[in-house]
């Protein structure tokens, strides 16, 4: 039929409704397409949700079967087992200090490195690019000494021996994105800022934060997902039960829940939930954060 | 901005975020290394040794295990995830319906904490309860369910296929947004001409995501040679540290074992093997550009 029509009309729309039908048909086989594969993607979450709700007893023997009377015994043993408050406060704590502290110093210097005026541009230069260097350092290598630092300083088993090298860890990462972001934002409000008398801390405070405000969010929600994530730290430096933190906590869970599969899983899920809860709230700004970290890195 | 540019205020302004740096970034990496060059199991003092470690790797069949296993999972890498991020992006290049959930929903994987991916793919890749020997006896092939954690060879291979699942969504993001660089006349212009779709997608599409492809392989390289987490839940690098990857090999030496300067060696190496393969290939793809 489109054959019929296209072949009476001119050229260039003869062009655009092959172009177009070619369209719509290849999007069915596409959305379809698309949808499969995310299905796959997202299984085992999925498999994780089935078996959350089989006793421990099929999941080894039955695990394929539809649960019979959706059960939440495993949920109650995990909340039982688990002291999930104490697992998000302690992982709370330490995501709100750091952020804080970070945010505050690594704008600081990147303010400093993009718009003040150095009597050497060269330094100015190797500052930049010495805090960048850290974007292609492992956190692996510096896990041992790190720990040797953390004795030294007594910091052992504290909120602040996990506080310090995630501050640390965020230096390049935020130099980046915050020294880009005030290289493209043209510097005449800040210094009509400072020709009517404001001062470095005003400046800071009223004229350039509000400004940078975008850059920020990504700084902040893209470190709260790190240090919410992060394991090889906390495995290292923490040791006290009573500080365990999430991705710590989950580690310990074989130990924990012995051979109680059923536990383990709906702790998972207890778990995973609100990080997927939190991604579908600020997915724009954890994107951009990662791929920008990737990127440019 | 001369007027608020004095010397104290710069200072001011760089101190915190450099003694943090000096302190928890730069020195520790120094330190490492120097820790490399000693025999210190932690107690006394650390006995200067030269390049000793270095000349054990070489014999450390554990360590060459570990490095082969990292080698599957990056082999795996290239052949699964980063053709299949590849694809993953064409496919969500298209308008659909519900196309940004979409997107975020393949995205996921890579946000759920490491240690929690281990301990989900537990349940898929377990011999006995995981879903996939599962599926496999199920439906009457069971010669085909293996031993894929746990066993004396296929662990690393699993370890890949895990990062696939992790990564996919992220380096299709990138490839995605690369894709969004290309202008549309260049299509126009080459189907007027007669070119055919897979003629555009490898005369047009992939030569010109050359500096995104770039990214993502460099993204794999340190990736794999980061991976921890994973091995550490799935099978703790045993049995007899067969399954076990340069990171975890070098955690279980410094940590577990307490030799502490032979860690740092295998650390340092694994940064450098890092670095070198990184650089070696954005020298070798830039070559091939500029060519």
């Amino acid at each position: 039929m489109n054959h019929a029509a296209s072949t009476s009309s001119k050229p260039m729309t003869q062009l655009a409704l092959r172009k177009q039908s070619a369209r719509s048909t290849g999007n069915t086989g596409k959305t379809v397409l698309s949808y499969l594969v995310t299905l796959i993607v997202l299984l085992p979450f999925l498999w994780m949700i089935l078996l959350s709700f089989k006793s421990n007893s099929d999941i080894l023997n039955n695990p394929f079967s539809l649960p019979e009377t959706i059960s939440f015994d495993n949920y109650r043993r995990a909340l039982s087992t688990l002291d999930l408050a104490l697992l998000y406060k302690n992982t709370f704590i330490i995501v709100i200090v750091t952020i804080v502290i970070e945010i505050l110093i690594t704008f600081m210097s990147s303010y400093a490195l993009s718009r003040m005026i150095f009597r050497s541009e060269r330094l100015r230069r190797s500052i930049v690019a010495l805090l960048l260097t850290g974007l292609a350092i492992p956190a692996f290598i510096l896990l041992f000494p790190v720990y040797r630092l953390t004795i030294s300083f007594g910091l052992l088993d504290t909120y602040a021996s996990l506080i310090i090298p995630y501050i640390a860890t965020s230096i390049s990462f935020n130099t980046l994105l915050f020294t880009g972001f005030l290289r493209g934002f043209p510097k005449e409000v800040e210094e009509a800022a400072v020709i009517d008398g404001c001062g470095l801390l005003n400046l800071g405070r009223a004229v350039v934060f509000p400004i940078i405000m975008p850059v920020v969010a990504t700084v902040f929600i893209f470190n709260v997902l790190y240090i919410w994530n992060e394991f090889p730290f906390a495995v290292t430096l923490i040791s006290d039960e009573t500080m365990t933190t999430i991705s710590l906590g989950i580690s310990q869970f074989k130990g924990r829940f012995n051979i109680d599969y059923g536990g383990i899983i709906a702790a998972s899920i207890l778990l995973i939930i609100p990080q997927l809860i939190f991604f579908a709230f600020f997915q724009r700004f954890i994107i951009e954060g990662m791929t920008a970290g990737a990127v440019k890195g | 901005m001369i007027w608020l540019s004095k010397r104290r205020y710069i200072l001011f302004m760089l101190l915190p975020t450099l003694l943090v740096y000096l302190a928890y970034i730069i020195l520790p990496v120094i330190v490492s290394f120097c820790y490399s060059l000693t025999e210190y199991s932690g107690i006394g003092a650390a006995i200067f040794v030269g390049l000793h470690n270095y000349a054990s790797l070489l014999g450390d069949s554990l360590f060459w295990k570990s490095l082969k296993n990292t080698f599957i999972v990056l082999l795996v890498a290239f052949v699964l995830l980063l053709p299949g991020a590849f694809l993953l992006a064409l496919l969500l290049n298209v308008k659909i319906k519900g196309g940004n959930a979409v997107k975020a929903m393949n995205f996921a994987p890579s946000i759920v904490a490491p240690i929690l991916v281990g301990l989900i793919w537990v349940f898929i890749l377990d011999p006995q309860m995981g879903l996939i020997n599962v599926i496999l006896k199920k439906i009457g092939v069971d010669q085909l369910a293996l031993q894929w954690i746990g066993g004396t060879k296929l662990t690393p291979y699993s370890v890949g296929v895990v990062f696939t699942w992790q990564m996919i969504g992220f380096l299709a993001t990138i490839f995605l947004a690369g894709l969004k660089m290309i202008p549309r006349d260049v299509y126009e212009s080459s189907s007027i001409d007669g070119a055919s779709k897979l003629q555009q997608l490898f005369r047009i599409t992939v030569p010109m995501l050359g500096e995104t492809i770039k990214i993502n392989v460099v993204l794999i390289i340190t990736g794999v040679f980061k991976i921890f987490e994973t091995v550490l839940l799935l099978t703790n690098g045993g049995p007899n540290h067969l399954s076990e990857v340069m990171v975890t090999y070098m955690y279980n030496v410094t940590f577990t074992s307490g030799e502490y300067g032979y860690g740092m060696a295998i650390a340092t190496v694994t940064f450098l093997l890092t670095m070198v393969f990184s650089l070696v290939y954005m020298g070798l793809s830039k070559k091939n550009i500029e060519e």
